[in-house]
């Protein structure tokens, strides 16, 4: 049980409260002090990856707790990056209780106790990383165009079926939903494209092979096929709204599976 | 210091007899004038509108006295036998009162909670007042912070936020499908004056362009003319479709005037960027089968109106949050109003009693002969110890009177002449 990661979750828990508040009433200071427990939960879990950095002295991006609370870390900084330049506050009440959740799993998950014997020794270069941060942070991008998605199909049922509830007003408009959801398919394609890419050229140092058969890479090819599709059907066909939101849940799904699932299937990438 | 608020308004009278006490605006100078006499009323204010006649004024005396007055006036003003209308007259009081006029202020007292005018008409009002020199300290500090309540509750609560009429709820469609209007381009199908102000609102809100295309192509180039719009003859209306994101219809045809296949073949076009298609006419013009393609949004006009009640509704559950929101707001004037009565009172009496003191102390100086400086200071202080003592149990009582009522601190700022010129 990681103690500065429960810290973190509960700092993040009054900022879900604050944000599902802003449904019911909006005084900017329910806005403020959101963002500002979210800020403080960030310093607490940064404060805990780093600490797990240090005290397995390598990047700590390794198994299923490390992955879910680097994940949840990205999608924090990835909100307020979004926040400071765009002050997109609509997607807060969405976004910031799946935070919880992740950091809260991460938090009770058991750490690794070693470093699989494929990151040991002088395999452990700066490929090691870079590889994973991109891939998550490409994560944590089609985390946000997933719930960008998930709020378009929401609005867009609400006006088609003409029912005007409490989400019609709260939520923010076709447009800017559908909006989120490209520039962060956009972000996230490249980062994943980059990070698949870094993969490939650190397991070939290895062992000369650029493409190994494992589930992982299997899935993250297939990952990285079905938002090249999107992005594609996007630019030419126009295939915005409702379609690419679907096929946003889709894609999530395959990286849910990627992070939890993939490691039963073995092969060498299983950590 | 006691303020009262006596009126009538369209929760309590109907128009007829409401118009039997309007002040036109030539009026309320000369009315306010004769309101505020400085004996029984202080200070008073007048607003009249179409739907509310107020008179919220500070009185000196006890507030059923004050009542009395005021309603007598609005009788002998407007030449009506006296208590004709009580029943249709309220009166309220001190907390009571105030809550009026920051509800009033608020819309929260209008026909359509939410509504936007009201606001500019108390403010038109209290300038008035304040040209007319009836507005002093106390109606200052109300109408001010009724002012200021009435901009909170706009910004931190939505009942001003969603329409509650036909023509506008498309422009709060339009702004739920594209985020910014600018840029888009209306379509108006036929005219008619729901069509062209559900096109104004949409111009008002930041649509960029407008296109018309009635049956008779002389009345599209007339209403082109005044809404500089683009003048589109009815028959290319489904070539055109495509240049249009938001379509009002109400061309009075009989038949349909879009089908499936024409909106199809514009979102083609347009590559599945959305049409938000309104359409007033009855019998209606548009396929309804079009609401159930993708990236299409159809409303005829009973949408329209489910919207309008959603939005009603919207507004009452924000008018419990302004209620509340106005009741903290009325306890915090309040006390702030019995605190800054007596600071003045107190500093002007200590004063005044001061300058007695030492005024009497120069009279008769000369009888006491030469004196050293210690012994004039000696005498001055004194005077300053007597005057404090004598004012003590004086100021005591003021603030202590200040907690149940409040007549007390005009009472004696009466007594010493406290706000005579010298």
């Amino acid at each position: 049980m990681n103690v500065l990661l429960l810290i973190a979750a509960a700092f993040y828990s009054i900022a879900v409260l604050h944000s599902i508040l802003t449904l019911l009433r909006k005084r900017r200071i329910l806005v403020s002090v959101s963002l500002g427990s979210l800020s403080i939960g960030l310093i607490f879990h940064t404060a805990s990856i780093l600490g797990r950095g240090m005290s397995a002295s390598r990047f700590p991006l390794v198994g299923m707790q490390e992955a879910f609370s680097f994940l949840a870390w990205a999608i924090v900084v990835y909100y307020l990056i979004a926040y400071s330049l765009y002050r997109v506050q609509a997607l807060s009440s969405f976004l910031f209780p799946l935070i919880f959740i992740w950091t809260l799993i991460a938090a009770f998950l058991p750490a690794p106790q070693d470093a699989p014997a494929t990151i040991r020794g002088e395999w452990n270069t700066w490929l090691f990383p870079v590889h994973t941060t991109l891939i998550l942070f490409s994560y944590a991008s089609f985390f946000v165009m997933f719930v960008a998605g998930v709020m378009y199909l929401i609005q867009e049922r609400e006006i088609k079926l003409k029912r005007f509830g409490l989400m019609f007003f709260r939520l923010p408009s076709l447009d800017t939903c559908d909006d989120i959801s490209y520039k962060s398919l956009t972000i996230g394609f490249v980062l994943l494209t980059l990070g698949i890419i870094t993969g490939m050229i650190w397991g070939s140092q290895r062992d000369g092979r650029l493409w190994h058969n494992d589930p992982k890479e299997i899935i993250a090819a297939a990952t990285w096929l079905i938002y090249l599709l999107v992005m594609h059907y996007r630019l030419t066909a126009g295939w915005r709204g409702r379609r690419a939101a679907l096929l946003a849940i889709a894609g999530f799904a395959l990286i849910i599976f990627s992070l939890v699932g993939a490691r039963y299937l073995g092969g060498y990438h299983a950590f | 210091m006691s303020i009262i608020v006596v009126g009538l308004s369209h929760k309590t009278a109907p128009v007829e007899i409401r118009e039997r006490l309007a002040f036109s605006n030539n009026q309320i100078h000369t009315a306010l004038r004769e309101l505020v006499d400085g004996r029984e009323l202080s200070e008073g204010l007048i607003i009249s509108t179409c739907n509310r006649v107020e008179v919220v004024s500070n009185a000196e005396v006890a507030p059923q006295q004050a009542f009395n007055r005021v309603s007598r006036f609005l009788y002998d003003y407007h030449r009506l036998p006296q208590a004709s209308i009580d029943n249709y007259l309220y009166c309220h009081s001190e907390q009571s009162a105030v809550k009026h006029v920051f509800r009033v202020a608020s819309s929260l007292d209008s026909m359509v909670v939410g509504e936007p005018q009201i606001l500019g008409q108390v403010k038109d009002a209290y300038d008035m007042a304040v040209e007319a020199g009836t507005v002093g300290r106390i109606l200052n500090q109300v109408m001010q912070r009724a002012f200021t309540v009435a901009k909170r509750i706009r910004a931190e609560t939505n009942i001003a936020s969603s329409a509650v009429s036909v023509s506008y709820v498309a422009v709060e469609l339009a702004n739920k499908i594209f985020e910014d209007l600018r840029g888009k381009t209306v379509f108006l199908l036929g005219a008619g004056e729901m069509s062209e102000l559900a096109a104004k609102h949409l111009l008002n809100s930041g649509a960029s362009r407008m296109m018309i295309a009635t049956r008779t192509f002389e009345k599209a180039q007339q209403l082109a003319a005044e809404f500089n719009a683009e003048a589109v003859d009815f028959v290319e209306r489904q070539q055109r479709l495509s240049d249009a994101d938001i379509v009002i219809c109400s061309t009075g045809a009989e038949r349909y005037v879009l089908n499936p296949e024409d909106i199809r073949r514009a979102l083609d076009i347009r590559r599945n960027r959305p049409i938000l298609i309104v359409d007033i006419s009855v019998p209606r013009n548009i396929d309804p089968a079009i609401g159930r393609l993708d990236n299409v949004y159809l409303f005829d006009i009973d949408d329209l109106q489910a919207v309008v009640q959603a939005n009603l509704k919207e507004r009452e559950r924000e008018a419990a949050v302004a209620e509340s929101i106005i009741d903290s707001e009325v306890t915090k004037l309040f006390s702030r109003l019995q605190a800054i009565d007596i600071g003045p009172t107190i500093a002007a009496l200590k004063q005044h009693l001061n300058d007695l003191a030492v005024a009497e102390f120069e009279r008769n100086r000369k009888k006491l002969g030469p004196l050293t400086p210690e012994q004039e200071q000696a005498i001055r202080a004194m005077l300053s110890s007597i005057t404090n003592k004598v004012a003590h149990p004086m100021i005591t009582h003021l603030r202590e009177s200040t907690e149940n009522g409040s007549y007390s601190v005009d009472v004696w700022r009466k007594m010493y002449h406290l706000d005579e010129k010298k």
